[in-house]
């Protein structure tokens, strides 16, 4: 952090060839550490998915959730589990609110966090999906598993509510 | 082509390894954690010898096995090249698991793929299998209770997750020993974290390391069969391999160690080492270590009584008849796979019914405890009325009465509370209600917000921290010292006073009730994990006793079988005055025990024990010769004989008492400690060392065998042992410091200081001089 801060008040002229190459190099390096999600890694996500993923991290701020996304390609589709993570006051309010989105399909998950809520989503011809509001505490989560392969021979219709569990356990986990 | 078919066959079941334990957690769809149904198979005749492999059988399993070490190996290799680059190797390359004990076989990290599933073990083994699905053991790891703990020592900014390795050692072996531990972990955490204790980590254990506890084994690379020669194969094999030779799988899984407590001594005796708090050892728990010096185990002669000897495993896997078709049970029956203990906020947390149910009438079965309203004392005289329920005694409005409780740890081989006594809480309720039901007296109720009364009489500690602060969120590693540690040892009693007026309007009979609750986990721990608005915790009731006190005279009762024989009330009130440093009326009581049973020698023993800590050191003598005289092969007053002996300068009749002890008690810390300075005092070095030997492998923790063993290898030219054994004596010792910062919580917390004190009451009267108790 100290180098972090030298790096801005010194003139880049009059950097040495040291600082600079840690500029380059090293900084870079720990923006890409920091972009890791927190609540679960690749290989979990990959695991869960059926296949290589590689993850991506936006931060959340006031207004916004931290999410991370996983990817995995195939040949022809897709499968993405995405997790997002907010902290509010009211957080059983808050997770009512999404369970909403489930219109009226959403049934309880045992045993996630201190509650939780799933239900399918996108089971249509452009593919499947299921999506999961837990919270933890004041923490809220958003789990969603979706694959574009409309006849996925892994993330099936049952292997979904598996796996969406299995990706709860390891999130609220990590949030407790 | 069938090798290809029984790869795909275990692909099938590596793949199921993960789906189903996790569709086990939703709710009404327990019905998925039954594995299929087992192949067929009928077991031979008993005593039928195994069956002979032929010549070209012997030559495809010889083949099969190196294919799967083979595989093994290389699997191993590619993983370790993908976790070791990144692994945070903070304590060095040699010790990837530190802080925790265990080591794994072969070289570098083992991938967690070399487990066989428990669904793999559970399709023949489906009793303990649907046991262990709802047990402590398989959830180990994923609990918010345990996770909460953990990620706050991993969030830590002077700490982190290699840490962490100290807890999950135990708590998640799989990911520990896969280096899944790590900052940037490489690894598939769904595949381990939802089983934490599979069964494949306990039954892949080859060796025990120590008795020191923090996962103290040698993790073998998971076999479910030998070879005819007793080698292991690795890998999952196909379930006829198994059918056809049960005998080698035997041979592979059910080690004999497993059926010891010194196995469960490597996870139920933890410590938390300076690697962990930067500070020292400090003691955490030893379930074991109070096993060993309980009447149980028959290995320690100075226990109060006597029991026939029992292992954890008596109490903790005793067998039941099967309910579900196992290839394993004999006679119909199998060893629980539940391990029946406490916990009941695991199953209470996911729904485990049974577990639950089952865990609460383990809680009240087993006559563990005795709870004793024993004795009255009235309006502050000196006479003690007592034993309730034989004496005669008069109650009259606004008398003054203190009541007498005594809890009995009569039947559990370890103490009341074993293990993290700063999570689990238990307490003595007390009350007292008139014949209207009206409540006069109250002690150890719960608040509406579930925190109980701090003035409770609870067989809780409280740990603290060096500036003084409780250590509410078991952030192990900041603790410094214990305030308090109200625990009931293993045989031993409490005594735990009361006083209420009888109001002035009173009129009829009183019901006094004293009850031992028991709740997992403390309230305040709960609220950490979950927040303030989760489900109230179950309360266990372990044991309790009521008592009618009639206003006007009492007489005695006709037998009631609820009480102890009178005997043993008054020896338990003795040893739990002895505990108390009441050592002028501990002597009575046990005197009481004399006069009732003048031909029991542990009475006299008990008399001289008291004497000797009282420093009356004659009077101890007489005691003692008289239960010599009654009983001349008794280790306990042998073994006190001893001390008196020594205390007289009479140095052989010393020696000659504590080496009948160890005879006749090998495993006796205690005897061979003092044999051991008995040998030290009269120089004979190399007998001195050996005592201190066996005593250091009775106990590795034993600080008088650090010390002497410091010394006496220094004198016989071994510096460098001295030196470490001297190193352990300096790190294991309590640090002089400690104290103080008990003192700075006690100071702080009037409330709770009386049960820092092991001689107090409980009132809500005013007392002499106007003070007050229980800091009202």
């Amino acid at each position: 952090m100290a180098s972090k801060s030298k790096c801005h008040r010194v003139p880049l002229k009059r950097l040495t060839s040291v600082a600079a190459l840690f500029c380059l190099f090293i900084l870079p390096a720990l923006a890409w550490a920091e972009n890791k999600c927190s609540w679960m890694n690749e290989a979990t996500a990959s695991g869960i998915l059926g296949g290589e993923a590689t993850g991506m991290v936006t931060a959340g701020g006031a207004e916004r959730a931290t999410t991370c996304e996983f990817k995995q390609l195939g040949t022809g589709f897709m499968r993405t589990l995405s997790v997002t993570v907010e902290v509010t006051p009211d957080a059983h309010a808050r997770l009512q609110t999404i369970a909403r989105s489930c219109g009226g399909d959403a049934a309880l998950m045992k045993a996630i966090g201190n509650e939780a809520l799933f239900c399918p989503i996108l089971d249509h011809k452009d593919g499947r999906g299921e999506f999961l509001v837990g919270r933890v505490r004041d923490q809220v989560f958003t789990i969603a598993i979706k694959t574009t392969h409309k006849n996925d021979p892994i993330l099936t219709r049952e292997m979904l509510v598996v796996r969406i569990y299995t990706s709860a356990e390891q999130v609220a986990g990590n949030l407790f | 082509m069938k090798n290809s078919i029984i790869f795909l066959i275990g692909g099938l079941f590596l793949a199921g390894s993960w789906i189903v334990p996790a569709l086990a957690q939703q709710g009404g769809t327990q019905d998925a954690t039954k594995p299929s149904p087992p192949p067929a198979y009928t077991p031979r005749p008993k005593g039928t010898p195994p069956v002979e492999d032929t010549p070209a059988q012997l030559e495809a399993l010889a083949k099969w096995k190196a294919k799967e070490e083979q595989m093994l190996e290389a699997d191993r290799e590619a993983h370790n090249a993908v976790v070791t680059p990144s692994y945070n190797f903070h304590y060095g390359k040699l010790s990837p698991y530190t802080p925790g004990n265990v080591t794994v076989q072969g070289n570098g990290f083992l991938q967690p793929d070399a487990y066989p599933s428990a669904e793999y073990c559970g399709t023949c083994h489906q009793e303990p299998y649907s046991q262990w699905r709802q047990a402590l053991h398989s959830n180990a790891f994923r609990t918010p209770f345990y996770r909460t703990s953990v990620n706050i020592l991993i969030r830590d900014p002077t700490r982190g997750i290699a840490f962490a390795r100290h807890c999950d050692s135990c708590h998640n072996p799989i990911g520990v020993l896969g280096g899944a531990l790590t900052e940037d972990s490489k690894l598939d955490r769904s595949k381990f974290d939802s089983d934490g204790l599979t069964c494949m980590t306990c039954h892949s254990v080859v060796a025990l390391d120590s008795t020191n506890g923090n996962a103290s084994v040698k993790m073998g690379v998971p076999s479910v069969i030998v070879d005819e020669k007793g080698e292991r194969i690795p890998g999952i094999v196909p379930f006829d391999m198994i059918l056809k030779h049960p005998e080698r799988h035997s041979q592979a899984v059910m080690h004999d160690f497993l059926h010891t407590p010194e196995f469960c001594a490597a996870c139920h005796k933890a410590n938390l080492p300076a690697t962990l708090n930067d500070y020292k050892f400090i003691r955490a728990f030893t379930a074991y270590d109070e096993w060993q010096q309980s009447k149980f185990s028959q290995r320690n002669p100075l226990t109060f009584y006597t029991a026939d000897f029992t292992t954890c495993q008596g109490c903790h896997m005793k067998r039941n008849p099967n309910t579900l078709p196992d290839y394993g049970a004999k006679n119909g029956t199998f060893a629980s796979h539940r391990w029946l203990a406490g916990n009941t906020a695991v199953p209470f947390y996911y729904g485990f019914d049974d577990q639950l149910t089952k865990t609460i009438e383990f809680l009240r079965s087993g006559n563990y405890l005795n709870v004793d309203i024993f004795a009255l004392k009235k309006n502050g005289d000196d006479e003690l009325i007592a034993p309730l329920g034989e004496a005669n005694y008069n109650l009259a409005p606004k008398d003054n009465v203190q009541v007498f409780v005594v809890v009995q740890n009569k039947n559990i081989g370890h103490s009341l509370i074993p293990e993290v006594r700063d999570l689990y809480e238990s307490w003595l309720e007390f009350s007292v209600t008139d014949a209207a039901g009206k409540e006069i007296y109250h002690s150890g109720s719960l608040a509406p917000d579930g925190i109980l009364d701090p003035r409770a009489h609870s067989f809780t500690n409280r740990p603290v921290t060096d500036t003084g602060e409780f250590v509410d969120n078991h952030k192990v590693w900041t603790i410094h010292s214990v305030a308090y540690d109200n625990t009931i040892q293993a045989g031993r009693s409490v005594l735990v006073r009361y006083q209420f007026q009888v109001p002035a309007d009173a009129m009829g009979a009183f019901t006094v009730t004293a009850k031992v609750n028991y709740r997992h986990l403390r309230q305040s721990y709960l609220n950490n994990v979950l927040g303030k608005d989760h489900p109230a915790y179950p309360v266990v009731e372990i044991a309790s006793r009521s008592r009618v006190l009639k206003l006007g005279d009492n007489k005695p009762e006709v037998g009631n079988s609820e009480d102890n024989p009178e005997w043993m009330r008054w020896n338990n009130l003795g040893i739990a005055l002895l505990d108390q440093f009441q050592y002028q009326e501990s002597v009575q009581a046990f005197s009481h025990v004399v006069k009732l049973r003048p031909e029991y020698a542990d009475g006299y023993i008990n008399v001289g024990l008291t004497d000797m800590m009282w420093e009356k050191f004659e009077s101890a003598r007489t005691s003692i010769h008289k239960a010599l005289s009654l009983d001349p092969d008794s280790a306990r007053a042998l073994y006190y004989d001893g001390l008196l002996q020594r205390r007289a300068g009479n140095t052989e009749r010393e020696s000659a008492d504590f080496s009948k002890v160890v005879k006749m008690f090998p495993q006796s810390r205690d005897a061979r400690r003092e044999l051991g300075i008995v040998y030290y005092r009269k120089h004979d070095y190399p007998a001195a060392i050996e005592q201190f030997e066996a005593l250091q492998k009775i106990d590795p923790d034993d600080l008088a065998a650090h010390y002497n063993l410091s010394i006496l290898y220094r004198r016989t030219g071994r510096p460098d042992e001295a030196a470490a054994q001297q190193g352990m004596f300096a790190d294991k010792k309590t640090d002089p410091g400690a104290p103080t910062y008990s003192l700075n919580y006690l100071h702080a917390h009037p409330e709770i200081t009386i049960e820092s004190i092991p001689w107090h009451l409980h009132t809500d009267s005013e007392l002499e001089g106007g003070q007050l108790q229980n800091g009202k």
